[in-house]
């Protein structure tokens, strides 16, 4: 007897997959924890950005009717049962139209900046700072990790995984704490888990611990403080940014501290990187869930995968790179796979926004107190459209759910983000990245 | 020895000619007057002011002075790299004679030259972050521990083609808090902690791995599994256990007949299993979750190990191929269907966990590496600590260090050994490790500026982390240290006899991974995935055959100290049974890998090469133009830029009918004039390829049409098939030599370079050139090289520093 590809349907592989999937660790730390105090219903208490390369199939996307009550289409259609906390928003774009160069840097690194990145490859890239960390200035200052950046794959190494041109990092993360610094993006579960959660031992080890980190890092401090005397310039900036660094770390330190009554009981820590994707995506996710839940940081930015991406998915039937898939050249068989590629991922978001409900927090879910956007810079990717730009927002911070805005065509997603900004009670952006003001009535 | 004096009086005299002709006299002006009327006629018509400044071309050629060549360096150096590679003039506009071309092309250089030699620009040395893998060598070659760094530093961004670029090794909360976090647990790792908690670690085998062969390294008379050389940090008990894979249904896969499974370590049988057979297959089909459970349950052991590195198994032994089902598997790859549950069981995951009952540090190699002594009473303490502690931060900060280091990491051994729980000797050395570990100068590469002015020789200490990080991608050993402090190493002689030292040491193998592994993205393997329905033979077995190849051979030339063309061009290759059968190589058997004479012209060097045919490749086909691209950046040193903006899309055909080959397919691509450009140039390299599949395999029929591998280069030549490719790429030895050295000077400088660099790279050359190419002649050349020997302060410090936003 042999089971053969052909004989099975995609329902029961999903089925089978899904139970493969499952990972049960994360529940066990979730009862120790003490539900976040009772506030106020507003503003959102949480933000989250979910990113996934090679733009998507636009028709199978976008909603073909405008404002409330519109019908869900393939791609988008996992996230039916999030209808009412859902917001389609059309018609955005990257900065720049027209231009096409690095197309794939410039949309990871144009979508939460709202600008075009400086072409370089090294010495001076420059960005803007990006909405996750505004909102982390304002929101994320009370918890230990003021955010958190998660991805999946590791390029280290690799060589032409890059836009010609441009910087890797411009490619390796969403998120930029400065115009001049990009935040690189946890891969390792693992390593992601202990940020979250510190490493495995009891209450008096992790404090001692914390200790010893404390202590080393004053030590640190001062010995480059005295560096910096003898460096140039150039130098004295970089190390200028360590000590900066140093200080950030001590400043959670002192967190952790401050909650030294909520112990965190943790489940068995995640051990290195899953081979599978599935199991990748899956466990980052559980982990955001779980630092939600924990209140060990109230802001993240996800990259599912890497713009570029190599990956092929034969678990779904999709045996070419998803690269080379999203230049379907218009041929129907490609851009039916690459639906397949973007429900697929749209599932795992899904999946994690059910996590999300099913969690208490206060007065509801965690997701009622939330605002995620789940997106990507670019559009179509056959042509590498900068516009429109394929943007869903979820959770409570939606205001009133199931509606498709369609914006004026060509708006910077800046104007997006101005929006976000302000829901988030973070004084008015006028501008954000090339934005040129805010979009109104949005939420 | 004659004929190198030799050659040095004719360089001289060579040079003297080049310095009195440029020196304004009538030769020169007439030479100036003839070259001027070259561009003119074959340059200008392009790349005149007036077209530049319509944007048609990037650069124009007319306004610029002749007489001071050395203003316009950047534009000049552009000239000579497309003359000399011949792709200027574009194909099809009419060329100036062999002749003609080359005294431009040399003229060019000769003035380029000599304006640098009279204003020598190196370059600024910025602070330098270790790189994930010059961390985890550092600690091996520090503490005597091997460590995973990729469980512990988050990954690096790459610039250049690197991922040693000072410049694009940022800075971040995280990677700071990391970096502290791994100083710690290294530190328990290295000293041992008898408090250290139960952890595990586990090993994933790639699902594409053909687990019914024999695999490299593994035990003879086994198939499959997994080798890991796993740190135990102390004596103690540990669990193994396996996991065997199931496929996509969630059912064990390779149950319907018996197979045994043997755990060893360091050869030691510790666990026999057996799986599999008509009960275990029986009561798969009763309840497929539980069974599985139950069988893996059987691949567990917890044993009694000492501390350190041990080399851990978990393999199959082999079976008889009669016992077998008989069934009929038509691919080599031995996992190719993920529903598929009969056939060969695969291991998934080793997971190690321990220790349990732990009964002390034991003697491992870290701890005598680290205990250089040890003290008889308590009063002798401090002064073994010292020893132990100035000795290590010495080695970590690659310099000698001051009392105010000295005794901030004393501090740290006093407060460890005072612990009143876990506290000692021992403790206080764990502590201050720690320390050593996070100090800002162990984790960067720190340069001092010199003062603002000319150009000055880096100090001693530098040299020897340069050169260390260079060639061996670590900190410098004892000898380097000692031979900077005593301020020999920058003596020509010494330097010479270092280098050569480094290269015969097996630490110099960091030149295969690193510097190999990234120029000829042999690392790119990892993620090649060819489509498993179109090439179900593909198997990690071959990427990992693939991979090993390549960094043989470079390993060869290495160690052999051969001439570096040899890597285009080598009569001799690398293979096992696995890759021999994918080239059609007959007589050869196992996993192992031996060296084996080239009969086939069409695999010599490279270009024949499965690692190179694969990563440029796409997953269901061959790729010409990757591949072109690839040999221009990488042998011919021509980056290729990005696409023009607005390029609409291929269309399909309006009958719906799709081209029948590649070179159809790129002939449509080709009609645009913007993409022509470029693509005529890389396009026809490739075809001459396309014998090789998109899996290296040697074809005559793509799909059923004969392949076509003739194609004409930018500057004329016609080629069929790789050999003459190959021929046509060697026509002029310097472009690939000046190529690989181009890329040796960035990986060694950690920079980018640029125009200035040039004339560096065309001494490097030159002087190679006269040794044969020799691979040592190369390194030399750049170890001696100006930008590698000196550094200045940046020249626009000021506006650097005010750019730097926050």
């Amino acid at each position: 007897m042999f089971v053969t590809r052909k004989s099975l349907s995609r329902r029961t592989m999903l089925k089978a997959m899904g139970a493969a999937v499952s990972l049960p660790f994360l529940e066990s730390m979730i009862p120790a924890l003490t539900p976040l105090a009772r506030a106020a219903a507003m503003p959102p208490r949480r933000f989250g950005a979910v990113y996934f390369p090679n733009g998507a199939i636009m028709q199978q996307f976008t909603p073909k009717t405008v404002g409330a009550g519109f019908e869900f289409t393939p791609i988008l259609k996992p996230l039916e049962t999030f209808k009412d906390q859902l917001v389609v928003a059309t018609n955005l774009t990257r900065s720049h139209p027209g231009s096409q160069v690095g197309d794939h840097a410039v949309s990871a690194a144009g979508f939460l900046t709202g600008v075009w990145p400086k072409r370089t490859e090294a010495e001076d890239v420059l960005a803007n700072t990006t909405i996750d960390q505004i909102i982390a200035q304002k929101i994320g200052q009370d918890t230990p990790l003021p955010s958190l950046e998660l991805a999946t794959e590791d390029f280290t190494g690799y060589v032409g995984a890059c836009s010609p041109g441009f910087s890797c990092s411009y490619m390796n993360t969403i998120s930029w704490r400065t115009p001049t610094t990009p935040l690189p993006m946890e891969t390792n579960p693992r390593a992601a888990f202990e940020r979250i959660f510190g490493e495995a031992g009891s209450a008096a080890e992790r404090m001692e611990r914390i200790h010893q980190q404390q202590s080393l890092l004053d030590s640190i401090s001062e010995e480059a403080a005295s560096l910096q005397r003898v460096l140039g310039p150039r130098d004295r900036v970089r190390m200028n940014d360590y000590l900066e660094n140093i200080r950030e770390i001590e400043r959670r330190i002192q967190q952790i501290e401050r909650r030294q009554g909520t112990q965190i009981v943790t489940g068995a820590a995640p051990l290195g990187v899953p081979d599978s994707f599935d199991e990748h995506v899956s466990l980052m996710f559980d982990l955001l869930a779980a630092a939600w839940h924990a209140d060990v940081t109230r802001v993240f930015t996800f990259m599912m995968s890497r713009e570029l991406s190599q990956r092929t998915y034969p678990q779904i039937g999709v045996t070419e790179q998803h690269h080379s898939v999203s230049h379907h050249t218009g041929n129907p068989e490609k851009m039916a796979k690459m639906v397949i590629v973007n429900t697929y991922y749209v599932q795992f978001f899904a999946k994690f926004l059910e996590k999300l409900r099913a969690t208490e927090d206060g007065d509801g879910s965690l997701l009622d107190h939330s605002l995620i956007v789940y997106g990507a810079g670019m559009g179509d990717s056959n042509s590498h459209a900068s516009d429109p730009l394929p943007i869903v927002l979820t959770g409570g911070g939606v205001g009133e759910g199931h509606r498709h805005v369609q914006v004026p065509v060509r708006t910077p997603v800046g104007c997006l983000w101005s929006a976000v900004a302000e829901r988030f009670g973070v004084p008015p952006v006028e501008r954000f990245g090339d934005g040129t003001g805010k979009i109104d009535g949005i939420f | 020895m004659r004929w190198k004096a030799l050659w040095t009086i004719l360089a001289v005299i060579l040079a003297g000619i080049a310095v009195s002709v440029s020196m304004g006299s009538p030769q020169a002006a007439s030479l100036q007057t003839s070259q001027r009327a070259v561009l003119d006629k074959y340059c200008v018509t392009c790349h005149s002011q007036t077209a530049k400044e319509k944007g048609l071309v990037p650069i124009a050629l007319d306004k610029l002075d002749l007489s001071h060549i050395g203003s316009d360096a950047e534009i000049w150096e552009k000239v000579v790299r497309k003359v000399n590679a011949g792709v200027m003039p574009p194909p099809g506009a009419p060329h100036p004679d062999k002749a003609a071309s080359e005294t431009l092309t040399s003229w060019l250089t000769t003035e380029l030259d000599r304006a640098a030699l009279a204003n020598p620009n190196p370059g600024r040395a910025p602070l330098h972050r270790l790189n994930r893998t010059e961390y985890a060598n550092a600690i091996r070659d520090l503490l005597d521990l091997e460590i995973d760094a990729a469980s512990l530093l988050p990954p690096d961004d790459s610039a250049y083609g690197f991922d040693n670029i000072a410049d694009a090794l940022g800075l971040s909360p995280s990677l700071q808090e990391r970096y502290v976090s791994a100083a710690m647990k290294i530190s328990a790792m290295a000293v041992g902690d008898p408090k250290v908690r139960a952890d595990g670690s586990t090993y994933r085998i790639k699902q594409d791995v053909s687990q019914d062969q024999h695999l490299e390294g593994l035990p003879i008379g086994t198939v499959g599994g997994t080798q890991v050389r796993h740190t135990f940090p102390l004596d103690g008990e540990y669990v193994f256990q396996a996991k065997l894979y199931r496929t996509n249904l969630n059912i064990m896969r390779g149950l319907e007949s018996a197979h045994n499974v043997e755990f060893a370590v360091d050869g030691e049988r510790v666990l026999l299993a057996r799986v599999g057979g008509p009960a275990d297959l029986d009561a798969l089909f009763q309840k497929p979750t539980d069974t599985g459970d139950a069988v893996d349950a059987r691949l567990r052991v917890r044993i009694p190990v000492k501390a350190g590195p041990h080399v851990v198994t978990a393999t199959f032994l082999q079976e008889s191929q009669a016992a077998g089902p008989g069934r009929l598997q038509h691919y080599i790859r031995s996992s190719v269907d993920n529903f598929d549950w009969s056939g060969q069981p695969h291991i998934q995951t080793l997971t190690i966990n321990g220790p349990f009952a732990s009964t002390g540090m034991g003697d491992t190699p870290s701890r005598r590496r680290i205990f250089t002594c040890v003290p008889a009473n308590a009063r002798a303490e401090a002064a073994c600590a010292k020893q132990i502690l100035s000795g290590l931060a010495r080695r970590a900060y690659r310099q000698p260090i001051s009392e105010t280091d000295l005794q901030r990491i004393m501090k740290f051994y006093e407060s460890g050994r005072a612990n009143t729980e876990n506290g000692g000797f021992d403790a206080g050395i764990r502590t201050a490790l720690q320390r050593i570990l996070a100090s800002p100068q162990f984790i960067f590469r720190i340069e001092r500026d010199p003062a603002p002015g000319p150009a000055r020789h880096i100090g001693d200490y530098e040299l020897a982390s340069r050169l260390s990080f260079f060639l061996w991608s670590t900190i410098p050993d004892d000898r380097l240290l000692q031979l900077a402090g005593a301020g020999k190493l920058s003596r020509p002689a010494v330097l010479e006899a270092e280098v050569r030292r480094m290269l015969a040491d097996s630490r110099s193998r960091a030149l295969v991974d690193n510097f190999a592994g990234q120029w000829l993205r042999i690392r790119n393997l990892s993620i090649v995935s060819p489509n498993s329905d179109l090439f179900p033979d593909f198997d990690d077995n071959l990427r990992q055959a693939f991979r090993r190849e390549t960094e043989m051979l470079f390993d060869s030339i290495i160690r052999e100290d051969r001439n570096v063309l040899d890597l285009m061009t080598a009569d001799y290759t690398f293979v096992n049974e696995r890759l021999a059968r994918q080239y059609g190589i007959a007589g050869i058997y196992g996993s192992q890998f031996r060296r084996v004479p080239i009969t086939d012209p069409a695999r010599r060097g490279l270009l024949g090469q499965g690692s190179f045919l694969a990563v440029t490749s796409h997953a269901e086909r061959t790729s010409p133009v990757l591949r072109g691209k690839w040999v221009l950046e990488n042998i011919l040193g021509l980056p290729v830029p990005p696409p023009p903006p607005n390029v609409p899309p291929l269309k399909e055909r309006a009958n719906g009918e799709k081209p029948r080959t590649i070179r159809e397919q790129m002939a449509e691509h080709r009609a645009d004039p913007a993409c022509a450009s470029c693509h005529k140039i890389m396009d026809s390299i490739g075809f001459a390829l396309e014998n090789f599949d998109a899996v290296g395999a040697w074809r005559s029929m793509d799909a059923d049409v004969p392949v076509d591998a003739s194609g004409d280069l930018a500057d004329g030549t016609h080629v069929n098939g790789v050999v003459e490719l190959r021929a046509a790429l060697l026509k002029k030895p310097d472009l690939f030599v000046g190529t690989m050295t181009e890329k040796l000077m960035t990986y060694a400088l950690g920079r980018g370079i640029d125009y200035r660099d040039m004339p560096a790279v065309r001494t490097i050359v030159r002087d190679s050139g006269r040794d044969g190419f020799k691979f040592s002649s190369l390194v030399l050349g750049v170890v001696r090289s100006l930008p590698f020997q000196l550094k200045m302060a940046p020249e626009k410090e000021i506006e650097v520093a005010a750019n730097v936003r926050h």
